[in-house]
């Protein structure tokens, strides 16, 4: 039997929930026993592959059109979607900005803030991913599997990826059901 | 009493009651949001929907009351389903982002009851519709964006303290949490009881000073009593590595069932005093650090060399046990010329000597005001003082209670009067005679005692006021099932007692400091004219002290105090003890109703720092004395003017 495939990717997040993956410690060894890790972040692989993998996770929500074309690409080569964090669940921190104008948020991030100067100014450039709302990651694509938590404990994050490499659906409930 | 079947468990309960208080005698779980024990049920939440046999319709079981042989079930799927469409709402509408929230990870229900549906996710987004947060007021935060629209702070504010303050403006989607008519929280008729903070089930209205201090779980908690006045609330002390957090009411506290003041709940948490944390000792003229063994060795010869011409004063903040030492000590030991508190007795001096003139109690419990439908209050103003007191008439004036106000003026509590008596001379004697002769004139009287016609005009005339007033007032309360006088002990004499004999009302008096009528008990209530006593002792633990007071002990040549606080007073001591604070010692109060409760340590002290009762238990041995610690005997031995727990 072949080793079921992950692919992890992150996208409006601030990269917490791949370290509280990382902070499983030495049950990383037994993840990568029971499967076979993909394109990561912090692997060299960036991409999942286009044959497909079983399990696609992903961190962060989705706030530009960058970030869109992320989440369809491991949909599409995905069996099983895992959001993974508040941000993919929700929209988490980033969706704060929600609350504001596009317009405005991007004038306090380019031009406002006290450590700018006169020279600030919104970034136009075609080449650029055009920002948007944030959106939870089911927003855009289908999501099998929801992981909360800011971030998702390690034990957590184990136990999922636990029961998805050996083809159960984790249910989470208790101690591992916690959205902070 | 009915039966119902409730998850396939027949139960008998009593008739009227919800299915949710139903389901909760037999332990029976349900999920509720705007349900609370002490509010009246509102169902405005719907996450405690119920299928019922014969129903059309999922029914909020907090709303619902029980029929006899009803049948419910609280755990089918189409109820769990309800129950997480509900949730889903609720999330949708406004911020409820968990992670920059002051109430996440384990003290909002919100949250709690989205795990206990096992929510991964909001199956609908938000719609980023930002509400308004209001940060006017000195302890509460309002934050709009968190509300759920149960209600229960408005619920809270109406009912458990008849403030009225808050309510909801707009409809719907909208609405929104105002004070008043939409003014800002920090200016509005709020009087700061925190009722509201303590009801919310999401970090809708948080406080200032415990936000962002940690989990309720992670804090140490201490369940204890109040002892800024003499009503004796229950409360619940939250610390954190011994600092102090939070104090909520505790709900299972009968006296005032969660409800607190200002004073109490907040009061402590931004009261900032110079702390004082050694003993010290005068030597050359200045005040200098000291053992505790050279203090006391200090205070002992000087209060040796000074008998027995002593003045001791202790502060009636101070539990039971103190003062009982304090008057041994003082009295019997050193036979002291004067030993008294700092209230001198002016808050009980005469209702103690009307006891030991009729050998009986005559006074009622506080507890009479929640069922009373008329309240006489006089020369107490209930809105700034004993203001829990106030709380249970105000409560009650939208169902109905009468209020009748006898103050030299119109005072807060006298604004929402339906009868206000404001006489410009004469004395509150000629008051209650002019009631008296009312009553009498009303045909009211419970008595065909001789009452004469004239004394009401009389009374008119003394006092200023119209005879139309004293028989509006008259009618007022002696047509009521449950008349209840609130007196500030001065406006007390045998007139007033006589007056509510007549109308078969309850007298209660809220006397002053948290054990005043413990003090009183102990004969602890001459004035303070300390005219030629050579040294002087001050047991003023946490407590002040008035201006015209410490003049007169300025005068005395040898002062020892014992302060939690530095003051003018201390500084200018000869001996001076460093004191614990009501938080951090331990003892039992009277409170002005005579509940005896015991306080209890929330907070360690400083190493250096003693408690009176501990100091005054040194002191006696460095001065070669034994006392007796057991203090029940002696407040029981004289008769009180309300009947003391025992």
């Amino acid at each position: 039997m072949t080793k079921p495939k992950i692919s992890s990717d992150w996208m409006a997040g601030c990269a917490g929930c791949h370290m509280s993956l990382l902070d499983m410690d030495e049950r990383i060894a037994l993840v990568a026993e029971l499967a076979e890790l993909r394109s990561t972040p912090i692997t060299d692989l960036k991409h999942p592959d286009e044959s497909g993998v079983d399990v696609g996770i992903l961190e962060g929500g989705i706030n530009n059109t960058s970030n869109e074309e992320v989440a369809r690409q491991m949909r599409s080569r995905c069996k099983i979607l895992v959001a993974l964090g508040d941000c993919a669940v929700f929209g988490g921190v980033p969706a704060m900005r929600n609350f504001f104008t596009l317009e405005e948020t991007l004038r306090r991030a380019y031009v406002e803030t006290e450590s700018t100067d006169e020279s600030g100014k919104i970034p136009n450039d075609p080449e650029l991913a055009v920002p948007t709302k944030v959106r939870a990651v089911s927003e855009v694509v289908p999501v099998d599997v929801f992981v909360p938590g800011c971030p998702p404990d390690a034990d957590t994050i184990f136990y999922v990826l636990s029961e998805l490499a050996q083809g159960r659906t984790p249910d989470l409930k208790g101690d591992k059901l916690s959205w902070y | 009493m009915v039966t119902v079947t409730i998850d396939g468990k027949a139960l008998e309960v009593p008739e009227g009651i919800t299915v949710l208080r139903a389901a909760q005698s037999a332990g029976i779980e349900i999920p509720t949001l705007c349900d609370h024990p002490h509010l009246t049920p509102y169902g405005g939440c719907r996450l405690c929907l119920v299928e019922v046999e014969g129903y059309r319709t999922l029914q909020p079981s907090c709303t619902l009351p029980v029929n006899n042989n009803m049948v419910i079930k609280t755990n089918t799927k189409k109820v769990l389903d309800a129950r997480k469409f509900v949730l889903t709402l609720i999330f949708s509408e406004r911020n409820h982002f968990c992670p920059y929230c002051q109430v996440s990870g384990g003290d909002c229900e919100l949250q709690n009851a989205a795990y206990h549906e096992g929510m991964t996710h909001w199956p609908l987004q938000p719609n980023w519709q930002p509400y308004p947060v209001d940060s006017s007021h000195p302890y509460i935060i309002i934050d709009n964006n968190r509300c759920i629209l149960c209600r229960r702070c408005v619920r809270a504010c109406d009912e458990l303290i008849g403030n009225f303050t808050l309510g909801f403006e707009e409809r719907g989607a909208r609405s929104i949490l105002v004070a008043d008519t939409g003014v800002p929280f920090g200016e509005s008729t709020c009087v700061s009881c925190g009722s509201c903070i303590q009801v919310c089930p999401t970090g809708a209205m948080i406080d200032r000073w415990s936000s962002y201090l940690g989990h309720e779980v992670k804090f140490d908690s201490t369940k204890t009593i109040c002892v800024a006045c003499s009503i004796g609330c229950g409360i619940e002390v939250f610390s954190r590595d011994n600092n102090l957090v939070r104090i909520d009411g505790d709900w299972d506290k009968p006296i005032s069932s969660g409800v607190l003041c200002d004073l109490g709940r907040f009061k402590p948490m931004v009261e900032k005093c110079d702390r004082i944390f050694t003993p010290m000792v005068r030597k050359n003229g200045t005040l200098k650090a000291a053992t505790w063994e050279d203090a006391l060795s200090a205070a002992a010869s000087g209060l040796k060399s000074a008998k027995p011409k002593i003045a001791a004063l202790i502060s009636t903040r101070q539990p039971v046990e103190s003062l009982h030492l304090f008057k041994q000590l003082f009295a019997d030991k050193l036979s002291a010329e004067l030993v008294t508190t700092l209230e001198e007795g002016a808050k009980t001096a005469l209702l103690a000597s009307s006891a030991d003139e009729l050998g009986k109690p005559f006074e009622s419990k506080l507890e009479e005001l929640k069922s009373s439908d008329a309240v006489l209050v006089v020369a107490d103003d209930l809105v700034l003082e004993h203001q829990v007191a106030g709380f249970f008439i105000k409560r009650n004036l939208p169902k109905g209670t009468s209020l009748v106000v006898v103050d030299a003026v119109t005072n807060k509590l006298g604004k929402l009067a339906n009868k206000n008596l404001n006489p410009s001379s004469g004395s509150f004697e000629d008051v209650f005679v002019g009631l008296s002769s009312a009553v009498a004139k009303l045909g009211l009287a419970n008595s065909k005692k001789n009452i004469s016609a004239e004394a009401l005009a009389k009374a008119a005339a003394a006092t200023g006021l119209a005879t139309e007033d004293f028989l509006d007032a008259a009618f007022l309360l002696a047509s009521a099932t449950n008349p209840v006088i609130v007196y500030a002990s001065k406006a007390f004499s045998s007139a007033l007692r006589d007056f509510a004999s007549l109308i078969n009302a309850k007298l209660v008096s809220l006397k002053g400091e948290a054990n005043s009528l413990a003090a009183s008990q102990l004969h602890l209530d001459k004035p303070f004219r300390p005219a030629g006593v050579n040294a002087v002792y001050v047991a003023l633990g946490d407590d002040e002290i008035t201006q015209k007071m410490a003049k007169e002990i300025e005068k005395i040549p040898f002062k020892v105090v014992q302060a939690t606080y530095a003051s003018a007073l201390t500084a200018g001591a000869d001996v001076l003890f460093p004191s614990t604070n009501w938080l951090e010692q331990t003892g039992h109060y009277i409170s002005a109703d005579g509940h005896v409760q015991e306080a209890l340590q929330s907070l360690k002290p400083a190493e250096d720092v003693l408690s009176v009762r501990e100091t005054l238990i040194k002191l006696a041995e460095r001065l070669g004395f034994s006392l007796d610690e057991n203090w029940s005997k002696d407040v029981h031995s004289r008769v009180a003017p309300v009947l003391i727990e025992k």
